[in-house]
């Protein structure tokens, strides 16, 4: 069956497939089979699988005709009652309505959701039953003249009536004559066979369920009477506190006695709970208010939680025994409200009253730890207790959460926000002149109607006219609250219309809903008209002026509005949060915080979307046995599809590696990985300053494990920064870690403390050393973050941009050359592990500080060829020579400490390169050796490149609000930059050999080994950044490829240089296309490309839509 | 229920006022001491806000308080905004028993300093005064404490309380005035129970509110007192009777 039903629901999206669960556009609709479930009340277990037009008949004793009972379908014939409708199945329900919607698949949306339409004082599932499979004795096939099928249905009370006495009600048959082609009625019938098998597995449920319904012992008592014989005595099943503490208001005024005499009448007749058959006049006894002791049960009909509990009937006691003794936030806060709920009502004064409500709230808050408990919940469920028992209460309660009132009780209250919001648009469309005068005179509707909502006008109204709305709330829907709302206004509309301020408007109400049982004509001459009360005439007025507000019309408004609420709660959370992050936060600007956070639950949100969707495949069939029932047409798409957002209630706060990685990917260009194992590129540009703006929930989610953002590449060093800013351990990191990270990282100009901190990074056992291995890694470490190139300072300047431009492509060689030289360095100047055993070599800072002044020479001798390109000074004049908008490098401009640090170093006498290399000895593998924060100090500072890399590049190189996130297409571009050189000769050079030792020297080589271990480590650096050059190549190539129609137009000559440019402009070109910057562009591709913000927008603005432009520019540089 | 004013025609003018904090810290019970002179010990919680009106006569105008009294439950934070909007006065209460509703109300402040109209006047109220021991209440005057501790009624208990709870401060007054020194609040220790300084408060709003923001009393029947079922009673009440002779100078005689 479940096979089955899942693959129902496969066909479903197939057929929709603007429905399904990847699809998590805002304005999605609710499928079929949710209308279906909510049109019959109906759990989420539940599915249409068949669907037949027929027509029901009721035997003749069905005389529950009243008067005015003539609605079209109903015919008289000699045989009975006839109504024409939709006969349905589900897995465990056979369920019929006059109502002519259709959900099967073909059909169209409309007429899936007619059931919305205007009630006509029906409820959404119209005349008609919901007969749960296991609630059917029998059924027969009748030979029929006049349709090809015919059923003839015994229910469980017919049964049971026929063998307790003969007459009296009579067996409830039931006769549905089934109206389709042959095929279509065998089809029908042989899936109802089925059902009715699987059916009888619910027999003991719904016994025991059935028990705790009134009707039970008020109809068998009236049979016993009639019997005349004692019978054994029957216990009343328990009907609330009010059995006990009494029943709001005064019976004999609300007649009550004559209400249970109709109800009697009615359900014996059309029988009951499960078995009960909607007639006209069951709308009707609701709509004149319930009886109290049958209150509970027609309640949990017409919501459809007897569905659940006849799903589930132990949950209740089960949960409670589960959780018992057990504590949480949520038993705090309901324990605080216990003795503040209904406090009017003796039975709440009452330990039992008090035990009940406080074991029902705790119940629901284990079931639902999403909701926990919400203020109002206390007075809802204190209400509902006064008729009901606590497990009728419990599963009530979830209807209400869960279907009736979405979102109401969330965390956020999102639901309440936004039904506020629908009800002021209602009343501005209804009432116009109302509107206009609460809006000139500034009074808020929301803080007056709120309440009504929230509470569902238990503590607005006297409470026997609460319940009255309940009766009816619970028959229609939400939509009962909109339009007892609006008839409040209207009524009291000239009054209100003369409040000026909040105060009157809210005494006006306050003096209205006290005076609802007076007459609404005191001084007619009509005594009828005279007899009319004032809560009469409420009803009249919500259900008659406004029977235009239709489901329909709620939920078309709720969409209408959702974003915006949800963004204004999402607004509100973020502002409290940003600004609880603590004093380390100062040290970001505001911009810089809130995109750290958009960013941060942008990944996790995004991050829990996916999961979410590749999961729900698995979970179909565990997520369709759960007993809860979701939200369905309530404009609000299913919370698993948002789930996660943060307006909509408990989000993860907390991010894992991966999702730092991610996280990362979006905010540095290094975090973004070479090789994507997808290469397909999202157009769209991942920025988005509000996380859940357009462009982000409208872009479908892929289904590659990093969705469409950049994949995240996986290094140690990220790692490393994780591990760090996890100052719980926990493995994972929440915004506040995050904002202190990047506090730490972003938040200070003071290089000493920069390279401290990247020092830590590596101290792993925190004794101010790193080893031998630590070093390797931290050059790894840079390479790694510099591969993509590094940025000089991003900002708005553009003039700042142009240096930096013409800067960048010597100085991505400059770097690699600078790291080769650190490890150098570092390894020349470390400390042995063991000085005594090195004393001959003694290794004091101050020595080496000496040393620094032959750093070029250094340098020099060091590298391979494949990284000698020439010296600081020689770019210079190369750069200069270009001609290029900017002659100076800005590191040299920009950073007055940077030259004071250069000047330093230069000042540093020479010493001799014998007593250096000396110092090598300590490479030798079997000479432990650690350098020392000052040393490390001494390594950087010695370099300007690493000194500006310190300075200022690496924090640079995470651009928060100032700067747009790398999109894919980017990276691509970045790529390409730093494969640009292979032109110009350096590094196009033949790969060097690896020496598979990677920087371990076999002893006793000497010094000359020593130097050759210092080359060589260089060239394992060296290697690594060849691999991933050819790699950049690869992609480059890749990219040429695809894009290669593009630059088609150009000149096709043969040399090199020509195919050079053309590729140059092609790139151009389609970074063009891609939305990325001109800027790159003109810098002819070899720049270390900078995504400020301020060139973004900039962009933004001169995009120049004809490549010529850049053309001409890469043509000159190339030049 | 008009009231147009037994006492002289004094500038009469409406302030709005909300009042923010933790849940249970009291914030119904100060308007419902201030608006009725009454405590009750099972207060329901609020749902949404409440809204009531009470009088402040100063010696040269009258202030009509329009008081909301929002929800303290954390959830209800988001909702906030729909009430702070145009408040020109708030009162931010914590209750000197639990440290944590400092915290919130710190978030309270600068939510409304950030977010609230300018000029806002903030009050930063420590409500539970009567469950120190210490005694030192922070007031503008310091008869104030002395005078509580000489009151009957309500006293009774408060005093067997204390006695049994030694002293359940946990918020000294330095460290919530010094906060409120730094952001410029009006600061207070009160406590609905007792009454201690509850008029106070309202009174030093009151003054506080720059004379330009005052507008007049808005609408024909804008004086209309929800803060109970029997205006004229409770309008007339005063508060500080007895028990307040600072108070009862420049006070709120409502
Ligand atoms: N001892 C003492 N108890 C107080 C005082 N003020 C309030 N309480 C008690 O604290 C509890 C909460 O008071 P409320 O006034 O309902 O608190 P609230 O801030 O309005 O709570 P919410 O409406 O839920 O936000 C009640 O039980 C009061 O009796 C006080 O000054 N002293
Ligand atoms: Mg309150």
């Amino acid at each position: 069956m479940f096979s089955f039903q899942s693959l129902v629901q496969k066909a479903q999206q197939f057929i929709e497939p603007t429905l399904s669960v990847a699809s998590p556009s805002s304005d999605r609709r609710p499928t079929k089979a949710s209308l279906f479930r909510h049109q019959f009340r109906l759990p989420d277990s539940q599915n249409p699988l068949q669907e037949i037009t027929a027509e029901l008949t009721l035997s003749p004793h069905h005389s529950t005709r009243g008067s005015g009972d003539s609605p079209e379908k109903e015919r008289e014939r000699p045989q009975g009652i006839h109504y024409v409708g939709k006969l349905h199945l589900s897995e465990q329900y056979l369920c019929f309505s006059t109502q002519a919607s259709s959900f099967l698949n073909s059909a169209s949306l409309s007429t899936s959701s007619a059931f919305t339409g205007q009630t006509h004082g029906a409820g959404p599932g119209g005349n008609g039953f919901t007969l749960p499979l296991c609630a059917i004795r029998r059924v027969e096939r009748l030979h029929s003249q006049s349709y090809m099928f015919a059923l003839a249905i015994t229910t469980w009370h017919g049964f049971d009536n026929k063998s307790k006495s003969g007459e009296i009600g009579g067996p409830q048959k039931l006769t549905v004559q089934l109206a389709g082609s042959r095929q279509q009625c065998e089809r029908f019938c042989d899936g109802l066979k089925k059902g009715l098998r699987e059916g009888v597995k619910g027999t003991d449920n719904l016994r025991s369920v059935v028990n705790d319904c009134y009707s039970e012992y008020l109809i068998a008592t009236d049979i016993e009477n009639k019997d005349a014989g004692p019978g054994e005595q029957r216990d009343p099943p328990d009907t609330g506190l009010g059995t006990v503490f009494r029943y709001p208001g005064n019976a004999r005024k609300l007649r009550d006695a004559t209400k249970i005499r109709l109800w009697r009448e009615y359900l014996k007749e059309n029988g009951r709970n499960a078995t009960l058959i909607r007639q006209p006049t069951f709308h009707k006894l609701i709509r004149v208010g319930l009886p109290n002791r049958l209150r509970s049960e027609i309640w949990e009909l017409t919501s459809g939680s007897f569905f659940l509990r006849l799903q589930n009937p132990k949950l209740y006691t089960e949960t409670l025994a589960k959780y018992s003794g057990q504590q949480s936030l949520a038993i705090d806060e309901i324990e605080k409200d216990l003795n503040r709920s209904l406090p009017e009502y003796p039975g709440f004064q009452s330990e039992e009253g008090i035990g009940r409500l406080r074991r029902v709230l705790t119940a629901y808050s284990w079931t639902n730890e999403e909701v926990g408990y919400c203020q109002a919940m206390n007075i809802v469920v204190a209400a509902l207790l006064i008729y009901m028992s606590e497990s009728q209460a419990f599963y009530l309660l979830s209807v209400l959460c869960d279907r009736l009132l979405p979102g109401y009780y969330s965390t956020t209250m999102y639901g309440t926000l936004l039904d506020q919001r629908v009800f002021e648009s209602l009343v501005e469309k209804t009432m116009p002149i109302l509107w206009d005068h609460l809006v000139k005179s500034d009074v808020q509707l929301s803080v007056v109607s709120l309440p009504w909502f929230l509470s569902l006008y238990i503590n607005s109204m006297p409470l026997i006219f609460a319940f009255r709305v309940l009766d009816v709330f619970f028959l229609e829907g939400p939509k009962v609250l909109f339009q007892i709302g609006l008839a409040i206004l209207r009524i009291n509309g000239e009054d209100l219309l003369d409040a000026a301020d909040d105060g009157t408007f809210i005494s006006v109400l306050k003096t209205y809903f006290a005076r609802l049982d007076e007459s609404a004509h005191p001084r007619s001459e009509n005594p009828k008209l005279r007899a009319v009360t004032r809560f009469q005439e409420l009803m009249v007025v919500a259900f008659k002026e406004f029977a235009g507000i239709t489901q329909n019309t709620i939920s078309e408004q709720r969409s209408k509005h959702k974003d915006a609420v949800l963004e204004n709660i999402e607004n509100f959370a973020k502002r409290t949060s940003i600004r609880n992050l603590g004093p380390e936060s100062k040290k970001l600007s505001l911009n810089d915080l809130g995109f750290l956070y958009d960013r941060f639950y942008g990944v996790l949100y995004e991050r829990q979307q996916r999961a979410e969707i590749i999961q729900q495949e698995a979970d179909r069939k565990a997520k369709a046995g759960k007993a809860k029932a979701t939200e369905i047409v309530t404009g609000i798409p299913g919370n698993d599809v948002e789930m996660g957002r943060v307006a909509l209630g408990p989000s993860p706060t907390q991010m894992d590696y991966e999702g730092f990685r991610e996280f990362l990917a979006g905010l540095a260009r290094w975090a973004v990985t070479d090789s994507p194992t997808s290469t397909q590129l999202n157009g769209h540009d991942s920025q988005s300053h509000s996380y859940f703006g357009g462009s982000m929930r409208s872009r479908s989610i892929q289904m590659s494990p990093w969705g469409s953002g950049p994949e995240p590449a996986e290094h140690e060093f990220m790692n490393r920064l994780f591990r760090r800013w996890d100052t719980n351990m926990h493995s994972s990191l929440s915004l506040q870690d995050v904002v202190t990270g990047f506090a730490q990282v972003k938040g200070t100009k003071d290089i000493m403390s920069n390279i401290a901190y990247f020092f830590d990074l590596y101290d792993d056992d925190g004794d101010g050393k790193v080893d031998r291995e630590g070093i390797l890694r931290i050059s790894e470490a840079l390479l790694f973050l510099s591969r993509r190139g590094i940025d000089s300072p991003a900002t708005s300047s553009p003039a700042m941009q142009d240096l930096h431009v013409t800067d960048g492509p010597s100085r991505n060689e400059q770097f690699l050359s600078s790291v080769s030289a650190f490890i150098r360095r570092c390894f020349e100047y470390a400390d042995p592990d063991h000085p005594v055993n090195q004393a001959g070599n003694p290794v004091e800072p101050q020595e080496k500080r000496e040393e620094k002044g032959e750093e070029k020479k250094d340098e020099e001798l060091a590298d391979p060829d494949a990284f000698s390109i020439g010296d600081d000074d020689d770019d210079e004049d190369l750069l200069d020579l270009k001609d290029s908008p900017a002659p100076s490098t800005p590191k040299l401009t920009s950073n007055p400490s940077a030259q004071a640090s250069q000047t330093l170093s230069k000042s540093l006498s020479p010493s001799s390169r014998a007593e250096k290399h000396a110092a090598n000895v300590a490479l030798d593998p079997n000479n432990p050796l650690h350098i020392t924060l000052p040393t490390f100090r001494m390594v950087i500072l010695a370099d300007e490149i690493l000194e500006q890399f310190f300075e200022s590049d690496f924090s640079n190189s995470f651009r928060l609000a100032d700067a747009p996130a790398p999109s894919s297409a980017s990276s691509s571009s970045n790529l390409n930059t730093f494969a640009n050189p292979t032109g110009r000769g350096s590094t196009a050079k033949p790969a060097i050999p690896i020496p598979g030792s990677g920087g371990v020297v076999p002893p006793g080589k000497g010094l000359r080994g020593m130097l050759d271990n210092i080359v060589s480590d260089g060239m394992r650096v060296a290697a690594e950044v060849k691999r991933r050059m050819d790699e950049a190549q690869k992609e480059l190539d890749r990219e040429a490829a695809r894009h290669g129609g593009v630059g088609g137009d150009e000149d096709d000559e043969d040399d090199q240089e020509a195919e050079k440019e053309r590729r140059s402009i092609r790139e151009g070109d389609r970074d063009l296309l891609e939305g990325m910057e001109t800027e790159d562009v003109e810098s002819g591709k070899a720049s270390a490309p900078t995504i400020s913000n301020a060139q973004a927008s900039q962009t933004e603005k001169t995009r120049s839509p004809s490549p010529t432009r850049d053309r001409e520019d890469v043509v000159e540089f190339e030049r | 229920m008009a009231d147009s004013g037994a006492t002289a025609p004094k500038p009469s003018s409406s302030v709005k006022l909300v009042l923010l904090g933790e849940a249970a810290v009291g914030k119904s019970s100060l308007v419902m001491r201030f608006v009725n002179n009454d405590f009750q010990e099972n207060k329901e919680p609020t749902i949404g806000a409440a809204f009531l009106t009470q009088k402040c006569n100063l010696p040269t105008r009258t202030i009509k308080f329009e008081i909301w009294d929002t929800a303290g439950q954390e959830r209800f934070a988001s909702l906030a905004p729909m009430y702070y909007r145009n408040a020109q006065a708030a009162l931010v209460v914590y209750d000197i028993t639990k440290p944590t509703s400092l915290t919130k109300a710190q978030h309270w402040v600068a939510e409304l300093q950030r977010q609230a109209s300018p000029g806002i006047v903030i009050a930063l109220v420590g409500n539970k005064a009567d469950l120190a021991s210490d005694d030192s209440p922070v007031t503008n005057d310091e008869s104030d404490a002395d005078a509580a501790g000489t009151t009957e009624g309500d006293e009774e208990v408060a005093e067997s309380e204390e006695n049994e709870n030694a002293n359940a401060r946990k918020v000294p007054t330095k460290t919530a005035k010094g906060y409120a020194d730094e952001e410029s609040l009006l600061f207070f220790e009160t406590s609905a129970k007792t009454g201690q300084n509850v008029a106070e408060v309202f009174t030093a709003i009151a003054n506080a509110i720059p004379e330009t923001s005052l507008k007049g009393p808005r609408g024909v029947g804008g004086n209309t007192n929800l803060g109970g079922s029997r205006p004229e009673d409770t309008s007339r009440v005063n508060l500080t009777g007895g028990q307040d002779p600072a108070g009862a100078k420049e006070g709120c005689a409502c």
